[in-house]
């Protein structure tokens, strides 16, 4: 069977219609659908991932349109890097909530239908080549996050999915009034062609759209002060739903900032202003974390804070520091995968997840202790794990640009990271155990996706030169716009589109 | 005044609505306190860029983009097609509006069985 980019987003679509009437005939179908889908999504992505190494960036023309007319999809090492990562986490988080809600199949069937839908909107997001492609996906994105937040209907998911629903249709009608504008400036929607024909646009017309899609995809990417949604949403959704917002919404919405910042814009400054707000939003988050007592709210704001990290990354822009971002983001989702899927067993029958009921659990609970240990070590940065190589790397790069008031803030920033994470892994071990604390037992389809997670932290950490070369590949690839509008609108001379009309 | 054209004063009235309806409904989700209002508020910022993309879209006296006989000859006599693509678009937008609309009321729904009321500024159980 021929491979192909399109399967990333015709086959979980497919699958997520069918299986309501597939439930129907087979109960358990429901749970095991997903994971066939995405195994074989992992398969296309393990095929393309080595053709796009021999044979450089695929474009995949959709209905026979060529470039400029048409909609296509554009794997490069970057787009394929994090579709790869998207897709290897969607497994995981299936792995974890197979037995989801198991005395119950139709919450079952609503929630496995919404993340695939979730996983079709973020790898389409960053698969696409098409401006109103992004977003249309954004909008996948946005309508299953809301639904799947609103799951419970004990929690105050509804108030958290309402107050996410109003900042999400805001930004996405922020979104599509800046391609309203950029269409009627370029007359053109194809992000290559957009590249190319963005010269001749007024700087005051180019200042303004840029504005509308960095404050639009702000919101989806965490970025201050655009962030008021993720703390709720992440503590009112069902625990794997927290996961796939860290591992995959929001880095949909990073590659959005950066696609849109790197290829579509050439204007100068808007680094620093990543830079900028990058700092805020990460010595904003991480303080706030420092003060949360209930730990699903903590990781959220922790989450922010990488994000904040990341875009410090982008905004230097050079070949170092997109490196080290793009690790941090592939670290950020394994990671924080981990922190959510091992945190969320142990505050499981704690009331409001608060932190001060943990105490003692190392003893009782020895493995997801020992998981949520291992994430919290690994993402403040200590060495024998992959956190560090990221952080050492974005700390480099930002030495060589000279840039020491930043490394002071972001080794600052590190210490308040350390002091909040390690309260808890200290109550975990030291605490005195309370009285009467009933313990969850875990899956196995959780115990092993947290396994998983936890041997990719340590390989990474100790070989990560088995990652670094993609990771380089990716970073040339995003940096290098010319290649990619040549890869994009090249494929205009292979078909013509007249021909096809004819057809 | 005789120099005014009726083209040019309609083109600035769509354009004009177009910002008007954004307005209002930006009005409407800011300052309102009913959920429902807000729900309409998005909707009505919605509609409004609708407008505004199928403004951009409009060639005066241009004939519809339809790749039929009278079309053809239309073209050949010189006269303009519009734009197809921002209509193309503006359908697809609507859909989409139509799906965040139906589950924000469903969300206000939900909201109003939970705690009995429909006002934004009586449910605080998460911190605003």
């Amino acid at each position: 069977m021929v491979v192909s980019p399109v399967h990333f987003i015709a086959v979980p679509l497919l699958a997520a219609f069918l299986m309501p009437i597939l439930a129907k005939v087979n109960k358990n179908l429901l749970r095991i659908i997903p994971g066939i889908v995405l195994t074989y999504l992992g398969y296309v992505s393990v095929v393309l991932m080595n053709r796009v190494a021999t044979e450089g960036t695929i474009i995949e023309v959709l209905a026979g349109w060529s470039a400029p007319w048409g909609i296509n999809l554009v794997y490069t090492p970057f787009t394929g890097f994090l579709a790869t990562l998207m897709i290897a986490m969607s497994f995981l988080i299936w792995l974890y909530s197979f037995k989801f809600k198991q005395v119950d199949n139709q919450p079952a069937l609503k929630y496995f239908i919404l993340q695939m839908m979730l996983t079709t909107g973020s790898v389409g997001l960053v698969l696409t080549g098409d401006i109103f492609n992004f977003f249309v996906f954004m909008e996948i994105i946005a309508l299953s996050s809301y639904a799947l937040t609103a799951f419970y209907r004990d929690r105050n998911g509804a108030e958290a999915a309402f107050k996410y629903l109003l900042i999400g249709a805001f930004s996405s009608t922020l979104i599509l009034l800046g391609i309203v504008l950029l269409y009627s400036q370029v007359g053109t929607l194809n992000m290559a062609e957009i590249a190319v024909r963005m010269h001749d646009v007024p700087t005051p017309m180019k200042v303004s759209i840029l504005i509308l899609f960095l404050v639009g995809i702000g919101i989806e990417a965490e970025m201050f002060p655009l962030n008021g949604w993720a703390p709720d949403a992440y503590s009112q959704a069902p625990s794997p739903v927290g996961v796939a917002f860290a591992a995959l919404v929001v880095k949909a919405g990073v590659y959005g900032l950066v696609r849109i910042v790197y290829t579509l814009f050439d204007l100068d400054g808007t680094g620093s202003f990543l830079v900028v707000m990058g700092g805020i939003t990460l010595v904003v988050a991480e303080v706030t974390a420092l003060r949360q007592t209930s730990l699903k709210r903590m990781l959220a704001y922790s989450s922010i804070g990488q994000m904040g990290f990341v875009l410090i990354a982008f905004g230097i822009g050079t070949h170092e520091a997109v490196f080290g971002a793009i690790f941090l983001m592939f670290n950020h989702a394994i990671i924080k995968g981990l922190l959510f899927m091992s945190g969320s067993y142990l505050v499981y029958n704690t009331p409001n997840k608060e932190i001060k009921y943990l105490s003692g659990y190392g003893m009782k609970m020895p493995l997801i202790s020992l998981f949520f240990s291992l994430g919290a070590l690994a993402i403040v940065g200590l060495p024998p794990f992959a956190g560090f190589w990221s952080k050492l790397y974005i700390l480099l790069a930002a030495a060589d640009s000279a840039l020491y008031g930043l490394i002071a803030l972001i080794l600052a920033v590190s210490i308040i990271e350390i002091v909040y994470y390690f309260r808890v892994v200290g109550r975990l071990y030291f605490g005195k155990a309370a009285e009467g604390s009933i313990m969850q037992k875990p899956t196995v389809g959780g115990v092993i996706a947290m396994s998983i997670l936890a041997i990719a932290i340590l390989v990474v950490g100790i070989y990560p030169d088995i990652i670094t070369g993609y990771i380089d590949n990716a970073a040339s690839a995003i940096l290098d716009t010319d290649t990619y509008i040549k890869n994009v609108l090249g494929a205009v001379n292979e078909i013509t589109p007249v021909e096809n009309i004819i057809q | 005044m005789e120099n005014i054209d009726i083209n040019q004063l309609l083109s600035i009235a769509v354009f004009g609505a177009a910002v008007g309806l954004i307005l209002i409904g930006l009005y409407a989700v800011l300052i309102k306190k009913h959920l429902i209002k807000i729900v309409i508020g998005l909707s009505i910022i919605d509609a409004g860029i609708h407008l505004l993309f199928i403004a951009i879209g409009y060639i005066n006296n241009g004939t519809s983009p339809i790749f039929s006989e009278k079309g053809i000859s239309l073209v050949n006599e010189g006269v303009k097609m519009v734009d197809p693509v921002p209509q193309a678009l503006v359908l697809t937008a609507i859909v989409i509006g139509f799906g965040v609309t139906a589950v924000a009321l469903s969300l206000v729904i939900r909201l109003y069985r939970h705690h009995q009321t429909a006002r934004i500024d009586q449910i605080k159980t998460l911190k605003w």
